[in-house]
């Protein structure tokens, strides 16, 4: 068979060039704004989805994971004492200020655990020993705490809340939604460096399940045992943390504004250019249907073009996406881009594509075929 | 085929141009039997290129009946038009209308997949056809690279795909000098005559009726008597 389709296609090759730049953009467009949003959200929850939890004890109506109040730590005996948790320990959050070499401060979130080990977080750590951490004034922090707080190593001392702090150790991938830098200290050195609000007083309660534990039972009990705080199960909770940072803040609206235009971009440009080619190509499309063509066969032709260009589109829009990881990377940002997104993307910009064409189909419906007898 | 390959009787077409109706043509009845050449002549606007068009089955008639290769043609069913344009009817046109982006050899293919014809033996019939028109050594040239007598002769061979009855041509030696006309016209004979096929030709060129059985005179939207 003859394709006319992606002979007429690729006969003009400038114009081809330009529909496919076009969805190209779209479709790069789409993959990165999605793909930081993604990133965005990883580090909303990374903590959540690194810490070996089952469940989390929360202080009353959280709204997410750095929003958080604290509530008396001997709830966590309540919780030890439930049938089928293996293993409950308090964990602190807290924002505290970090004195700089500048006479500036900054901020760290203090993520303060009995044993950090247990509970596999840190879980990258690039320098140092966490059970340091139990040896004194000490702290560790995220590497990326270098781009606020300014260089230092290993063995450098700041000041937590006025303290002097040593650094024993750095970790990697340790972030926050907020991008404030995370820094790990032991429980009761962090209930040291902001007595007013921590002492006697945790942030969470992190539980173990015993194996084959009915992970609702023993919930449903917790919430009876702990009336003041709300139980989630390690999933809902980053669920619910991620949902506040979408819904609550303009960054989901402005990430789906940034999709939307993309998007149409995408279709405004496909639809113009097929539009275009369809007025050039009018003549061919009216001997189509003189020689014996149905309008079904010229829309199987406008819309095999569409469905070409959004493919073509896609691989060109995607490649600079996937190249621009490292670039990001290097702005110590996240670009996620996973499979699914991508055949998300893919079936999407077919879709509008498609969509785009339809301008076409109409056009074409409405040819008069005895335009091939003018001259 | 028993009867005529073209029946038109009483054709009447109206288009409405603003609040006016204007009637362009009249009452016209053709008729052209199988292998029979007529020549169609007019001044311009008498309403040539609408009766054609009709007879193509592209427009519908306001009143009257038209017949192809007996079979009756109902403006009102598209699908139907589409369907005896296909097994019926072979068109050549003043501009060629070849497919620019399509060589030679897959304007012609092309033409025989719309019939439902494919593969190797669309392959076949439209290199014999190319051969039949003198192209075997431009099969696989674009029409850009080709000249106007060339062109004509691809559209000729694509309007003999599927062996029409009917070969309707408009205008089809005006864009073509002197010399390449002759040979084109000629190359119409012949294949009208060993073919059998009906043969109605559109033209403001008195030499075409070098070829023809006999010449219809449109004026005003009548025949001419």
């Amino acid at each position: 068979m003859i394709d006319l389709a992606w002979k007429m296609l690729f006969h003009d090759k400038l114009r081809f060039f330009i529909t496919l730049s076009g969805v190209a953009f779209s479709v790069t467009l789409v993959l990165v704004q999605t793909g930081l949003f993604g990133g965005l959200l990883e580090n909303a929850t990374i903590t959540i989805e690194h810490m070996g939890a089952d469940i989390w004890v929360t202080s009353r109506n959280s709204p997410n994971l750095d929003f958080v109040h604290q509530f008396s730590e001997s709830n966590v005996e309540r919780v030890r004492a439930v049938r089928g948790v293996r293993r409950a320990d308090n964990l602190i959050l807290s924002f505290m200020q970090v004195a700089l070499p500048t006479g500036a401060e900054e901020t760290t979130v203090v993520y303060a655990l009995e044993d950090f080990a247990a509970w596999g977080v840190p879980w990258h750590v690039s320098a140092g020993d966490l059970a340091d951490l139990k040896r004194g004034p000490n702290v560790i922090f995220d590497e990326f705490a270098r781009k606020r707080f300014g260089a230092f190593e290993v063995g450098d001392y700041r000041e937590i809340n006025g303290q002097r702090m040593k650094i024993v150790g750095t970790t990697r991938e340790a972030k926050s939604f907020t991008t404030t830098p995370l820094a790990f200290v032991d429980y009761q050195r962090a209930q040291q460096l902001q007595p007013d609000l921590l002492r006697g007083r945790a942030s969470y309660i992190l539980v173990k399940l015993e194996p084959g534990a009915d992970r609702a039972a023993v919930m449903t009990e917790l919430r009876r045992v702990l009336p003041h705080n709300d139980v989630y199960a390690a999933a809902d909770w980053a669920a619910r943390s991620r949902d506040y940072w979408v819904k609550n803040t303009g960054i989901g609206f402005n990430a789906f504004l940034t999709v939307f235009l993309g998007c149409l971009v995408g279709v405004v440009v496909v639809a113009q250019t097929l539009y275009t080619s369809t007025m050039e190509h009018l003549r061919e499309f009216g001997t189509v249907k003189a020689i014996g063509g149905s309008n079904w066969d010229i829309y199987k032709i406008l819309g095999k073009q569409a469905a070409l260009s959004a493919i073509f589109g896609f691989v060109l829009g995607y490649l600079p996406a996937r190249a621009l990881e490292p670039v990001i990377a290097s702005a110590d940002l996240k670009l996620i881009i996973p499979s699914e997104l991508s055949l998300i993307v893919l079936a999407g910009t077919v879709l509008l594509c498609l969509l785009a064409a339809v301008v076409s189909f109409r056009k074409v419906a409405s040819i008069d075929p005895a335009l091939v007898f003018r001259v | 085929m028993v009867g005529p390959a073209i029946l038109a009787e009483g054709i009447t077409k109206d288009f409405r141009e603003g609040q006016e109706t204007l009637r362009i043509l009249r009452g016209i009845s053709l008729s052209v039997a199988p292998g029979e050449i007529v020549g169609i002549e007019g001044p311009s606007g008498s309403g040539k290129t609408t009766f054609i068009s009709i007879l193509g089955c592209l427009l519908g008639a306001t009143s009257g009946q038209v017949q192809i290769a007996g079979k009756e043609v109902n403006p009102k069913r598209p699908s139907r038009l589409a369907d005896i344009r296909r097994k019926h009817l072979g068109f050549v046109f003043q501009q060629f209308n070849l497919f620019p982006s399509l060589s030679a050899q897959e304007n012609v293919e092309y033409a025989l997949n719309l019939k439902g014809i494919s593969g190797v033996a669309a392959r076949k019939e439209a290199a014999d056809l190319l051969d039949r028109v003198g192209l075997e050594d431009r099969k696989h040239f674009l029409p850009r690279d080709m000249s106007g007598g060339q062109k004509q002769r691809i559209a000729i061979a694509r309007a003999l795909c599927g062996k029409p009855d009917v070969i309707l041509a408009d205008e089809p030696t005006a864009s073509l000098d002197a010399l390449v006309a002759d040979q084109v016209l000629t190359l119409f004979q012949k294949l009208a005559r060993e073919d059998g096929r009906a043969l109605l030709i559109v033209t403001h060129d008195s030499k075409v009726r070098r070829i023809t059985d006999r010449v219809a005179r449109i004026e005003a939207g009548m025949l001419a008597a």
